[in-house]
């Protein structure tokens, strides 16, 4: 059986159908992947089509999803908006409602508007609208004028800096001190980092409060936020240990012996050939900043006008504005990570998976 | 004494101490010193507003705890809502990752990016567009999913199943980190393994269960203790909490209640411990756990 089919496969004819087989397949499989990351995303897609929409349209039922406006036809100075009317002899004419009425209504018809004003027998409640594509910006226009944007994206930039600085800085350091030094208690403090993964923040926010509003009086300030990136991260010393580590030590005990000191080592050695990771690192961190709202929440709340774009925009909701403008605030929230995220995701997801490898 | 040694005598144990300084203070100030001293707080009825009138109250708080039925309602909502969500970020990984680890994907890398894309939107912009999506007026769950489905959907998004409903999905949406981790430990699966398989016969569902998925049971492992502390209230990756809490937990919930709603620091000290315990336990028994189903390559060598 096997060696009959194998030999009827080896047939030039029946090689071209399999090739023919491989292809539909992959396509069929490529659309699949295709389908699913937009059903995926889908949420995505109405967040941007609603805040390209004017506000009548949410609550019209007959709307389509697409940003649309209403067809309004201009008749003697004033416009009226354009219905599809159905009449008793089956037909449907695209007509503009001018004079409603209850029982009966009157229209005009745009394409022949000498006819003068039609009679139309029924409800015109059900009638459905014609639409066509109509988008706006006014959304982004209210938001930029109810909410201080500019100052709140350039307040999370010089956090995002700070804390950038902060935690790779340190982070770098321990992990430096963590893949090549010989520590006391040999690996039991870098377990102990592991576990600090694993401490619910709960358990230290009370303290931690307390000692920075009430002791420090840090209340209103990017000291609480940012104060604690400059002793390091665990997460981020860890993926950073784990990559000096799959450097040979006989690079930099080369360099020692050429007389270089073991910061040099660091900076010199180890650190151009980890800048993958490092960059990693930096990208996580910018998320993370960018995505904070619960440590300004805590300390932040007093001050608005230091507030970071995150912050600043999860209180835009108690403002209650309609959902077109809350769709509008969230795209513009969301509009600089995902940026950032598709230019660097060569490199990025890259660098994820291989670490993702090594735990 | 040769030249080779020399160097070697340089990685000195005390300028290790140094370089690793920063982060032994900061687990001091930010991490032992708070636990220990919320611990103390726990034992006391510490009030934010009256300091002052702070006294040792020993076990009240832990009394007060075993009482109240909200303690008990939050701790089944965080369990349940783990015993949920884990699992099916788990499969969604796995699945996903199998999916876009397959050859036959073209620009795999930019699918990998949108699959991943959501998991870097901030929360709040994450909250405000689910909230949008299936709000029942003006949203499109119920307009282009539901209705055509010849499903009646959700009048009231607040009612108990929708709220249900839409944690599950939006867990998905934080599939990004567990799906590179997956992917991760499928690339670095040995070929042959599955190969020799193939050749004796193996089909492709026997050789998911009884080759893949025994080998990549590490990566499931750090899945798992990774999603379980995004569910308990720790700050890990990109995590960012389940959105719909606007916190991570129920549980959470409750404890920033007690503490910003009432300013109660004594209470809240002794339910964050209580949960911290309860969480250590938890991790405890995953990593013994850890022993019969992980597979680790070098205990075996």
């Amino acid at each position: 059986m096997t060696t009959q089919s194998k030999h009827k496969w080896l047939t030039p004819h029946n090689y071209l159908s399999l090739k023919l087989w491989e292809t539909i397949g992959t396509g069929l499989f490529n659309l699949f992947i295709f389908l699913m990351i937009f059903a995926y995303l889908f949420p995505m897609v109405f967040m941007v089509a609603t805040s390209l929409m004017e506000g009548p349209q949410l609550t019209d039922r007959n709307a389509p999803a697409y940003p649309a406006k209403h067809v309004r036809y201009e008749y003697e100075g004033k416009t009226y908006p354009v219905y599809k009317v159905p009449f008793p002899n089956g037909e449907v004419r695209e007509l503009a409602l001018v004079e409603p009425g209850r029982t009966s209504s009157q229209f005009i018809d745009p394409k022949n508007p000498e006819a003068g004003l039609i009679l139309w027998e029924g409800n015109r409640r059900p009638l459905i609208g014609v639409y066509e594509f109509h988008v706006t910006l006014n959304n982004f226009t209210t938001l930029f004028g109810a909410l201080p944007l500019s100052r709140m994206l350039q307040n999370t930039l010089i956090m995002t800096i700070i804390a950038e600085i902060g935690v790779l800085l340190s982070s770098i350091v321990v992990a430096y001190g963590f893949s090549r030094f010989p520590l006391p208690g040999g690996d039991l403090l870098f377990y102990v980092l592991i576990a600090t993964i694993l401490i619910p923040e709960k358990v230290t926010l009370i303290p931690t409060y307390f000692f920075f509003v009430r002791i420090l009086h840090w209340e209103g300030t990017w000291l609480p936020i940012l104060v604690p990136f400059f002793f390091g991260n665990a997460v981020y010393i860890f993926l950073l240990r784990q990559n000096f580590k799959s450097i040979p030590k006989d690079i930099d005990e080369a360099a020692m012996i050429d007389g270089a000191g073991p910061l040099r080592v660091l900076f010199q050695v180890i650190l151009p050939q980890c800048w993958p990771t490092v960059i990693t690192v930096s990208l996580l961190h910018f998320f993370y900043m960018w995505n904070e709202t619960r440590q300004a929440s805590l300390y932040l709340s007093i001050s608005r006008d230091i507030a970071p774009i995150s912050f600043g925009v999860q209180n835009f909701q108690s403002l209650a504005p309609i959902q077109n403008q809350l769709q509008a605030s969230a795209l513009i929230l969301m509009i600089v990570p995902v940026i950032v995220l598709l230019i660097s995701q060569r490199y990025f997801m890259r660098d994820m998976v291989v670490t993702g490898m090594e735990k | 004494m040769t030249i080779r040694t020399t160097p070697r005598l340089r990685y000195d144990k005390r300028f290790g101490l140094l370089l690793i300084s920063p982060w032994v203070i900061g687990l001091l100030l930010f991490k032992l010193l708070p636990i220990l001293a919320s611990l103390a707080i726990s034992f006391t009825n510490f009030q934010l507003l009256t300091p002052e009138e702070t006294r040792f109250t020993g076990l009240e708080n832990y009394i007060r705890l075993m009482q109240d039925d909200a303690v008990g309602y939050v701790l089944f909502e965080t369990i349940s809502l783990g015993i949920t969500t884990i699992p099916l970020q788990l499969v969604a990984s796995i699945f996903l990752a199998s999916l876009l680890s397959n050859p036959r994907l073209k620009s795999g890398n930019l699918m990998r990016t949108l699959f991943f894309l959501p998991s870097i939107v901030p929360g709040v912009a994450i909250f405000f567009m689910w909230i949008g999506f299936a709000d029942p007026a003006t949203g499109w769950l119920n307009k282009l999913i539901l209705h055509p489905l010849g499903l009646t959907g959700f009048n009231n998004l607040f009612s108990d199943g929708a709220i249900a409903f839409l944690f599950s999905i939006s867990s998905l949406w934080s599939v990004g980190p567990g799906m590179l981790i997956m992917l991760g430990a499928l690339q670095g699966l040995p070929h042959e393994i599955n190969e020799a398989a193939r050749v004796d016969g193996a089909g492709p569902l026997v050789r998911f269960f009884y080759i893949t998925l025994p080998l990549i049971s590490p990566a499931i492992f750090f899945a798992i203790i990774i999603n379980m502390i995004a569910i308990f209230g720790g700050v890990i990756l990109l995590d960012r909490g389940n959105v719909f809490s606007g916190s991570f937990s129920p549980y959470d919930g409750y404890v920033t209640y007690i503490l910003f709603e009432r300013y109660d620091l004594g209470y809240a000290a002794s339910l964050a411990w209580f949960f911290f315990v309860i969480v250590m336990f938890v991790v405890y028994a995953l990593f013994s756990s850890a022993r019969r189903w992980v597979y680790y390559p070098d205990r075996d060598a």
